[in-house]
């Protein structure tokens, strides 16, 4: 022990020196950028003595111009003086001639004067002009050289902006998204994508590879000039251990720094308690749908812009109570905490409205024959309805292993959960469903408002299709799916809350997380804002599968509350979680009960 | 190609050296330079950034030496004791939900006793050497086939009895099990290292010590009970008992790995026990080589390199995804089995098989490396070596196989049976 606590030291000294080093590159960008300005200064003086030069040299021109003229003054004196003495000469006089001599003898003296002095004025001229031209030169070296060490100084000046932006982690935001592309929620992987590529193609400038395929990803998306780049895309099974696996890839080999993701409700609690572990690091929740994810585990960085599997429930139990008159009700789901989470919001509604919940069954997630577990509700003249909580690849198995079973299914004695009104999920349950209604995905596929119509628009607007389970499938299915908007919601939050900030993640992301947790999404279904835990408190909608004209199924909405939180109207508090049989069947109070608002034809009333 | 050769491993008749060329000595010296290596790796992550990233020192290589401790479990009971037990898998995961169990406070799931670290290890491993103790009394008295069966049904049961008890687990698993203060918290970036060292040693232990009891009195009659069961109950030892020290003792090793697994991961849930995980311990043990310990390690870390890096496969990435890793590790386990039946550890024994695998290794790997950086590298490594490998194996089935004769033999055959049937 004594041995690892001398290293912790020693590791202390490695990382103070580390950050000693940090701060003495950071000093020694200013100090560079300082003697640059030296350097520029010195160079400016430099500059100001070849105008000095340059001044003299003028000078010293003008005074061999003003020689040259005495000089020719001399000269015209010369001339004048010959002509006299020529003249002198001519009339014979001989005192003349002597004067004109004289004369002329002084002027050719006064002429050799000013020669010398013109030869000597020119001389000084051109030292000076040379002097200039040199000076010339040197103030020609010196500008080019204080250009460079602008040049220099812009170079330091940027390295050091960029060494603090290191300093701070947000020269570049590596994004990774994790979903799942294997188990029971694999065919919504290009769903799942499509949604943050939609997001960051909207609002942070992105491109997107291939129209058809989400998951090519996305290029060139930045927010507030920092730009953001898709490391990678986690492809788990929704298990716990795939999804941590792949979390650690993305997180620790490709080094991300914000992961949005998970999609299912196990995988979350795992992330989330990861996430718990890897505070230097921001994670932002995909779909998953558990309600011990954020009420339970409450990491302080882990988000999540989506309702839980109960919220998203709000509305049924009052409908299958008073609406369908039920008294008792069976629940089946997937034996994990999503379905537990759904099956919870359904049972404390049905319950709190005053209907009994008779019997629970849970198969294992990615079962595959149902019989068994089918057998054990009670058969349809036993109980008034089923409430349905299984989820992706296992839901028509175990819909028709019912139909073998009990008989035919009768669409107003069931009741789903969202995986009922999933695009590319609901067009398989055939038309024995019928007028069953639905539970929400904080969704309504139908809504006329302006949000919902602009949220068709960005869909279609960055992808062609959208495939669902591998099979070529219109992006404008998407607008009904839950998965697409909860992933476009949590890419948008995050954007937001970027451009917050300036893209600065420094100190552990922490100005990151106290802005996202201001976030305010005026989501295309209604305004989504977080609780303390860090989670959506969000619209909600139930729904209701029906035949339309042409005979094909279709899904309208047909009930409105809104603004549900994560207790549930003070039902849940996350001590115990949802389990096989929490909560309990016991009479509450849930304030919405009663007082949902209908919606009719897209339009609440 | 050696048919038989795969069935004997199979049914665990299979015995190491059977060619009579014993080349443990060489293998030891390599498991040592191996070792050495990983130490040395450990120190350069330490101290360097760059290729040793954390990653794949404090992931790769760790979960390679916990996995390759685990199957050094199976090894020993296939190599000494004749038989290949499924239930290893079962074992080490037991282990982890009893000290997930024991020590975690926080977390959803569970019975959150909150013990201390040390004490959650000791109840861990004290449980599922004992739980070990009854399933190898259960077990005790099959063998081969049925030995394969008993214990496979042993693991799936574990699986399904942690998933549907959810006052233990529950399908989701238990989270945010803490290790002892000394390995630390994942986020402060003073210790990243330290999970790996320990993790070494035991690996180290555990394979010093499997390779102790194979030559005490106790290995070698274990082994003469692999050979002929009979004849060694005529003999007056207890054929039984010694199969359940045997596996026991390979339930305790398991569940050092089990400790280890909780320690790295932070949670375990159910499904890293299931079928799926039965199969992929079983897969490191074939590649690794099934009769040798050594193979253990090396199995683990093709495996987990290979899980980690698919995507990073030079020339596959194109249309190998990690959902495709299955896939991927299935074609390896296949050219092995058949090119070379005794794993990684039997490859001297391939003719052309080691420089095959160098060349294959050192070309794909430098050439993923170069395109792709280091995760293209590790994976090219592993995936050219295979190849060099599988190309060897087909090389030496052109050899060895006589087309002309074969032909005319099987068509000799056939004509014989239509034109004279046996009257007799």
């Amino acid at each position: 022990m004594k041995l690892f606590g001398k290293k912790t030291v020693w590791l202390k000294v490695l990382t103070a020196s580390l950050v000693m080093s940090l701060v003495a590159a950071a000093c020694a960008a200013q100090t560079e950028t300082a003697d640059q300005a030296l350097q520029i200064a010195n160079s400016a003086n430099s500059a100001a003595a070849a105008a000095q030069a340059a001044a003299d040299a003028a000078a010293a021109e003008a005074r061999s111009v003003q020689a040259g003229a005495a000089e020719m003054q001399a000269a015209i004196d010369v001339a004048q003086a010959a002509a006299i003495l020529a003249q002198s000469t001519a009339e014979d006089n001989e005192a003349a001639v002597a004067e004109a001599q004289a004369d002329l003898d002084a002027a050719n003296s006064a002429l050799a004067d000013a020669t010398v002095a013109a030869e000597k004025a020119q001389m000084e001229a051109s030292a000076a002009t040379e002097e200039a031209a040199a000076a010339q030169e040197r103030a020609q070296a010196a500008e080019m050289e204080a250009e460079e060490a602008a040049q220099r100084a812009e170079d330091a000046e940027a390295r050091a902006a960029e060494a603090e932006r290191t300093a701070a982690g947000t020269q570049e935001i590596k994004l990774a998204i994790l979903s799942d592309c294997e188990g029971a929620f694999g065919a919504f992987h290009e769903q799942d994508i499509a949604g943050v590529a939609t997001a960051f193609a909207e609002y942070a400038g992105a491109t997107i590879t291939n129209r058809s395929k989400p998951t090519d990803g996305f290029t060139g998306a930045s927010v507030a000039g920092v730009p953001i780049n898709l490391v990678g895309i986690g492809c788990a099974d929704d298990t716990a251990e795939a999804a941590i696996r792949e979390t650690r890839n993305l997180m620790e080999n490709l080094g991300a720094d914000i992961m949005i993701g998970p999609l299912s409700g196990d995988e979350s609690i795992a992330v989330a308690n990861y996430a718990k572990d890897h505070l230097n690091q921001t994670f932002i929740n995909g779909t998953a749908g558990a309600q011990d994810t954020t009420l339970t585990v409450r990491a302080p960085n882990f988000f999540r812009f989506n309702g839980d599997g109960a919220q998203w429930n709000a509305g049924l139990g009052d409908i299958a109570k008073n609406t369908l008159g039920w008294e008792t009700a069976a629940v089946i789901g997937d034996d994990y905490s999503f379905a537990w989470t759904s099956m919870a919001g359904f049972i404390a509604e049905f319950c709190a409205a005053g209907g009994d919940v008779i019997s629970r069954v849970f198969p294992p997630l990615n079962e595959t024959n149902y019989s068994g577990f089918v057998e054990q509700l009670p058969d349809p003249d036993e109980v008034d309805g089923y409430f349905w909580a299984v989820g992706g690849a296992g839901l028509i198995p175990a819909l028709k292993a019912f139909e073998d079973a009990k008989g035919p299914v009768d669409g107003s004695q069931h009741i789903g959960n969202l995986f009922w009104g999933t695009p590319g999920q609901f067009e398989q349950l055939g038309g024995r469903v019928d007028g069953a209604y639905v539970g929400g995905f904080g969704i309504a596929g139908d809504l006329k408002t302006a949000n919902a119509n602009r949220h068709m628009e960005i869909i279609t607007r960055h992808f062609d299709e959208i495939p669902f389970g591998g099979n070529p499938a219109p992006a404008s299915d998407a607008h009904g799916s839950g998965f697409f908007l909860n992933y476009h919601n949590a890419a948008w939050g995050l954007i937001q809350a970027l451009e917050a900030v300036n893209g600065d993640l420094s100190n552990n992301h922490e100005k990151l997380r106290i802005e996202l947790s201001q976030v305010v999404l005026d989501g295309a279904f209604g305004e989504i804002r977080l609780d303390e835990n860090r989670q959506a408190i969000q619209d909600q909608f139930v729904q209701r599968i029906y035949t339309d004209d042409e005979g094909n199924l279709a899904i309208r909405t047909v009930a409105f509350i809104p603004a549900v939180d994560q207790t549930f109207g003070g039902t849940f508090d996350g001590d115990p979680t949802p389990s096989r049989d929490y909560p309990a069947c016991e009479e509450r109070d849930i304030d919405w009960i009663g007082n949902a608002r209908t919606v009719v034809d897209g339009i609440i009333q | 190609m050696n048919l038989t050769r795969i069935a004997e491993i199979f049914t665990g008749k299979a015995r190491p050296g059977v060619s009579g060329t014993d080349y443990s000595q060489r293998t030891k010296r390599l498991v040592a330079v191996f070792f050495v290596v990983l130490l040395v790796m450990g120190l350069l992550q330490a101290f360097t950034p760059g290729p040793f990233r954390h990653f794949f020192v404090d992931f790769v290589l760790t979960q390679s030496l916990i996995l390759g401790i685990a199957a050094s479990s199976l090894i020993f009971l296939s190599a000494y004791g004749g038989m290949i037990s499924l239930a290893q898998v079962l074992m080490y995961g037991m282990c982890g939900f009893v000290v997930g169990n024991s020590v975690t406070t926080l977390g959803s799931k569970g019975l959150k006793l909150g013990l201390n670290p040390w004490v959650g290890v000791v109840i861990g491993v004290v449980v599922t050497t004992f739980v070990g103790f009854v399933l190898g009394v259960i077990s005790s008295r099959s063998s081969g086939l049925y030995y394969l069966m008993i214990t496979l049904s042993f693991g799936v049961i574990g699986t399904y009895f942690f998933g549907q008890v959810t006052q233990l687990s529950g399908f989701g698993g238990v989270n945010q099990v803490r290790p002892p203060g000394y390995i630390g918290e994942p986020d402060s970036a003073t210790n990243p290292e330290r999970m790996f060292y320990t993790t070494l040693v035991v690996a180290v232990i555990v394979y010093l010590l499997l390779r102790y009891v194979s030559r005490t009195p106790f290995g070698l009659t274990l082994q003469g009970v692999r050979d002929d069961p009979v004849r060694m109950n005529s003999l007056g030892y207890n054929v039984a008992m010694h199969r359940v020290w045997a596996f026991t003792l390979s339930a305790f090793v398991a569940s050092l790995a089990g400790v280890l697994y909780v320690w790295e991961w932070r949670s375990i849930s159910p499904t890293t026990i299931n079928l799926f995980g039965i199969i992929d311990l079983l897969v490191i043990a074939v590649i690794g080589g099934i009769l040798m310990l050594e193979g253990a390690w090396l199995g683990a870390f093709v495996f987990v390199a290979l899980e980690n890096y698919v995507r990073d496969v030079l020339l596959l990435n194109n249309w190998i995804g990690e959902d495709r890793f299955r896939t991927l590790v299935g074609a390896v386990v296949l050219v092995l089995v058949l090119a070379c039946p005794d794993g990684l550890v039997g490859l001297r024994r391939i003719r052309f098989a080691i420089p095959m695998s160098i060349v294959g290794g050192v070309v794909w790997g430098t050439a993923g490396g170069v395109v792709i950086g280091s995760g293209g590298a590790i994976s090219g490594i592993i995936v050219g070596a295979v190849a060099g490998i599988g190309f060897a194996g087909l090389l030496n089935l052109v050899k060895e196989f006589d087309w002309a004769n074969s032909m005319a033999g099987s068509l000799g055959k056939y004509r014989l049976k239509v034109s004279a049937p046996r009257t007799d």
